[in-house]
């Protein structure tokens, strides 16, 4: 299918792909209001926030670097880093790769949350990512994710499931729903690839799904089933032709975390009434051979969130749109004996945007000599998310998160 | 659901629940049979089935046996357990390090729980497990109780292994062993029940979600009951014991009988009335045969034999899925698969292992909506259509992709790579489909093929005219491309609305 129908004509007449669905055995009051049905009038103000979500445990005493502190060096004897460093202030500086993050730092795009962590911190990747997506206490248990909680209280969902021109209250990029996005109603969420061709209507893979799609399910369960993985192969559909003819005006490298990026700002550009977006880089579990792998990690982060930005700006998006990272914990100050660092707590994230205060804000961790030692976390990641649920998306934080988390003033 | 359901003038009440005769035993209802008192029919596992009958069947699937075992990790953690609580509470004074001992265990026994998560779908996955296992998440349905709120692993697997043990009980053994099984003490609050300070929720959920439903039992019972079950305590973090001085030895009235009941008494007086006879038998139903209303006759009936089989469940189970009723065509192809049968059963179908990354399995489970030994509430999980939501199908939608995709080696983290190595070691490195396995069917002939997938992996409504639809997407099995177009076919039937049915 080359094009998405417009009129109910069109659907009924096309010669492939969903046209024939009109003379199958879906409800056909859906077809007609789904082919009728005009696309609601996209609100052209809305805040937008994107995720990036470090995957693996970010080292932050290598991402924000203290090189004016010995113990520092101390504890980092192969890992400290000495050269190249991107200075913040007199005491703090970033890692060598993140150039142009540097540069956004300077322009003011870009505000650095110093120590984020939590109380009574868990080193396990599942449970502190579930500590992260859930925005619980470390010791309380939480199916829903803290954006689903936001779902739930601030957007409609999707009460009428058959308008099919709805789009989701949340995107997300790779092959897993992020738990950030569980809620307890139900809102349509849409999971896309970071790469892949584009005239799908010729991909054989979607042909063939498209075609088992359209068999014909007369009554019971089965038509159900049909109705909802319709709604969502419509969507597939409309975010793929977006996809496919967005121009970017900045040019975005080839690497997965920019590829997903890029993917965003299509939709953007669009004006999807979408809020959310969720993109993930993975890699920063850097227990042996951290100095390289590092680097072209924070390069990736760095050059995709800047031709993010770059082409939000050049598309005059950028006043709508906040991106944010986040990591489920940082590394160990002291380096391991295989040239890494293991599991840690604390660490610092990043938020992006033209209407960001810019700036460093919270507090730098506290170094000690001992080598035993952690990190401990001065600012309490729900705090950001507070800034982030109040001051950006006008929700209200205490009602997501439970309770009342100190602000951290980025916006 | 070509069929029209059974009423008792077309299909009569005293044969409803005969077995089925043997000319019927036949590859459709073989595949129904295996496909709902397990998670997959597989062409051996039907041929194999066919040999015998579903009484063979039946009776080699609920075989008494040891059950499942407890991880070495768990029996070292739970045998010291209590010394390290002494520890901390005895021996450390140092508030700061209390606290860290106390995280310490508590990380431990997450890593625990999702250790015995993961060893539950190995042990699930095996197919001369299955039967059971998936009658021990119908029983873990009605005796719900939330990880969540029970944090203790050994107690939980405890839980399981009891009601694993259960289904050779009578159910209201069952119903005792479970209102002594600590998890279940800690989770409806029977601590907190003394003769005191009575606390009903043990007792109203016996009636309303175990025994009984709403509306069979008034307040002043429940009321009265909880008296009967005070003083149920725990020792050392895992021994269950009564407390007489707790205990409320006063008379009560219980559906009007007067006596100095304790919790066992009730429960033999509950099993008295009428209700008791047809509650689990309805949820049998909802779980294993349809969402439809299955005409009350027909529950009747069932009730009053399995009364007088004092409710034994293997008298249940063995009634329930040989009858004619449970092979009534009008009851085939309908039922929504529930999450764990998803995925449990795409392992099976596929030959597949479970993916040993706990993360992803976890994870994906829960994104389906069906989290392991965490249903959203006492009611445990809705089941049928309440599983299909544009989220949950995206998820099964991913989890297939997931399994016809390439493994992205580079970018596991150190946990990954170590399970992965350990998986590997252990004989369960297959958990991905490779084109060298699709690679294999291309012997066949297109038509051919489709046939075979459409037999193989979905029920009878559906298959004539996805064998027509796979049939032109497989095209020329003998082509260039023909591996890919296997791969596309298989992968899109696997997502079909008919794959999520059984």
């Amino acid at each position: 299918m080359q094009n998405l129908p417009l009129t109910r004509r069109e659907f009924i007449r096309g010669a492939g792909g969903l046209g024939f669905l009109a003379f199958s055995g879906v409800a056909p009051a859906f077809l007609a209001r789904s082919a009728m049905a005009q696309t609601p009038a996209p609100e052209r103000d809305r805040s937008i926030l994107v995720i990036i979500q470090l995957a693996g445990g970010n080292d932050g005493l290598n991402t924000v670097i203290p090189f004016t502190d010995d113990r520092y060096y101390n504890l980092r004897p192969t890992l400290g880093l000495k050269n190249g460093l991107l200075h913040l202030n007199d005491d703090l500086a970033l890692h060598p790769s993140c150039k142009d993050l540097h540069k956004l730092y300077n322009d003011g795009k870009i505000s650095i949350v110093q120590n984020v962590g939590y109380p009574n911190p868990n080193r396990s990747h599942f449970r502190s990512t579930e500590i992260w997506e859930t925005a619980s206490d470390a010791d309380t248990f939480q199916r829903e994710g803290w954006l689903g909680r936001y779902f739930d209280n601030d957007c409609a969902g999707n009460p009428e499931a058959d308008n099919i021109n709805a789009d989701p209250t949340a995107i997300h990029v790779g092959d897993m729903i992020p738990q950030s996005y569980l809620s307890e109603k139900s809102h349509s969420l849409f999971g896309m690839k970071h790469r892949g061709r584009f005239d799908r209507g010729n991909d054989p893979a979607d042909l063939a799904y498209e075609k088992l799609l359209q068999a014909d399910h007369i009554e019971g369960n089965a038509s159900y089933l049909q109705h909802t993985m319709m709604n969502t192969l419509v969507t597939e559909r409309r975010v793929e032709k977006i996809i496919a003819n967005y121009k970017a005006l900045s040019s975005y490298p080839g690497t997965k975390l920019a590829q997903s990026l890029k993917r965003v700002a299509a939709l953007i550009h669009a004006d999807m009434e979408t809020r959310v977006y969720f993109v993930s880089q993975s890699g920063y579990d850097t227990h042996a051979n951290q100095l390289r792998n590092q680097a072209r990690l924070l390069s990736e982060l760095s050059t995709a969130m800047s031709a993010f930005q770059k082409d939000l700006n050049a598309h005059k998006k950028d006043d709508q749109v906040l991106t944010m990272t986040f990591s489920e914990f940082g590394r160990r100050p002291a380096e391991n004996g295989s040239g890494g660092t293991d599991h840690g707590t604390a660490a610092p994230l990043f938020v992006m945007g033209s209407k960001v205060n810019g700036g460093l804000l919270g507090k730098s961790p506290e170094l000690v000599s001992d080598v035993k030692k952690d990190l401990e976390y001065s600012t309490d990641f729900r705090g950001v998310y507070s800034s982030v649920l109040d001051k950006w998306l006008e929700a209200d934080s205490s009602n997501i998160l439970g309770k009342q988390f100190e602000p951290v003033p980025f916006v | 659901m070509s069929q029209s359901s059974p009423t008792p003038q077309n299909f009569a009440i005293e044969d409803a629940w005969k077995p089925l005769p043997g000319g019927f035993w036949r590859i459709e209802e073989a595949q129904h049979f295996l496909r709902r008192v397990g998670f997959s029919a597989s062409p051996e596992a039907v041929t194999s089935a066919l040999r015998g009958s579903p009484k063979a069947y039946l009776q080699q699937a609920f075989r008494p046996d040891s059950g499942m075992q407890r991880s070495d990790a768990l029996k070292e953690f739970t045998a010291n357990i209590h010394q390290r609580y002494q520890h901390i509470y005895r021996e450390v004074e140092d508030e700061e390090e209390k606290r860290k001992l106390r995280q310490e265990i508590q990380r431990e026994e997450n890593e625990l729980f999702r250790g015995f998560a993961m060893d539950w779908f190995y042990y699930a996955r095996q197919p001369q497990q299955s039967a059971r296992e998936k009658f021990v998440v119908f029983l873990q349905d009605i005796f719900v109780v939330e990880q969540n709120k029970v944090r203790d692993t050994e107690l939980l697997f405890s839980l399981q292994q009891t009601l694993r043990e259960g289904t050779t009980n009578s159910y209201p053994e069952l119903c005792k062993k479970i209102s002594r099984e600590p998890a279940m003490v800690r989770y409806l609050d029977l601590l907190q029940n003394t003769a005191r300070k009575p606390n009903e929720n043990f007792a109203r959920e016996l009636f309303e979600l175990f025994t009984l439903g709403e509306g069979n039992y008034t307040e002043t019972d429940i009321k009265e009951a909880a008296r009967a079950f005070t003083g149920y305590r725990i020792k050392k973090r895992r021994e269950f014991y009564q407390e007489q001085r707790l205990h409320d030895d006063s008379k009560k009235t219980i559906f009007g009988e007067t006596g100095k009941w304790n919790g066992d008494d009730v429960v033999d007086i509950t099993f008295r009335q009428p209700a008791a006879k047809t509650f689990l038998i309805r949820e049998l139903i909802k779980f294993y045969l349809t969402e439809e209303v299955v005409p009350e006759p027909y529950i009747q009936a069932l009730g009053e034999q399995w009364a007088e089989h004092n409710f034994s469940l293997s008298y249940l189970i063995e009634t329930f899925f040989q009858s004619r009723l449970f092979f009534h065509p009008a009851y085939r192809g309908n039922m929504v698969k529930s999450p764990l049968h998803f995925y449990i059963g795409l392992c099976q179908d596929l030959r597949i292992d479970i993916a040993p990354f706990e993360a992803r399995v976890l994870r994906s489970m829960a994104t389906m909506g069906q989290s392991f030994y965490n249903p959203p509430n006492v009611r445990g999980w809705l089941y049928g259509e309440h599983w299909i939501n544009s989220t949950t199908i995206s998820a099964r939608r991913q989890l297939v992709d997931y399994i016809f995709a390439k493994l992205d080696e580079e970018n596991l983290n150190a946990n990954e790579q170590r399970d992965l190595e350990a998986a590997r070691e252990a004989g369960r490195g297959n958990f991905l489909v490779t084109q060298e396995r699709l690679q294999q069917v291309l012997s066949l002939a297109a038509d051919d093929l489709a046939t075979h997938l459409t037999t193989y992996f979905i029920t009878a409504p559906s298959r004539a005219t996805y064998r027509n639809a796979l049939q032109s997407i497989l095209g020329n099995t003998q082509d260039e491309g023909a591996a890919k177009r296997v791969r596309y076919a298989i992968i899109a039937l696997l997502q079909s609305p008919a794959y999520n049915l059984c």
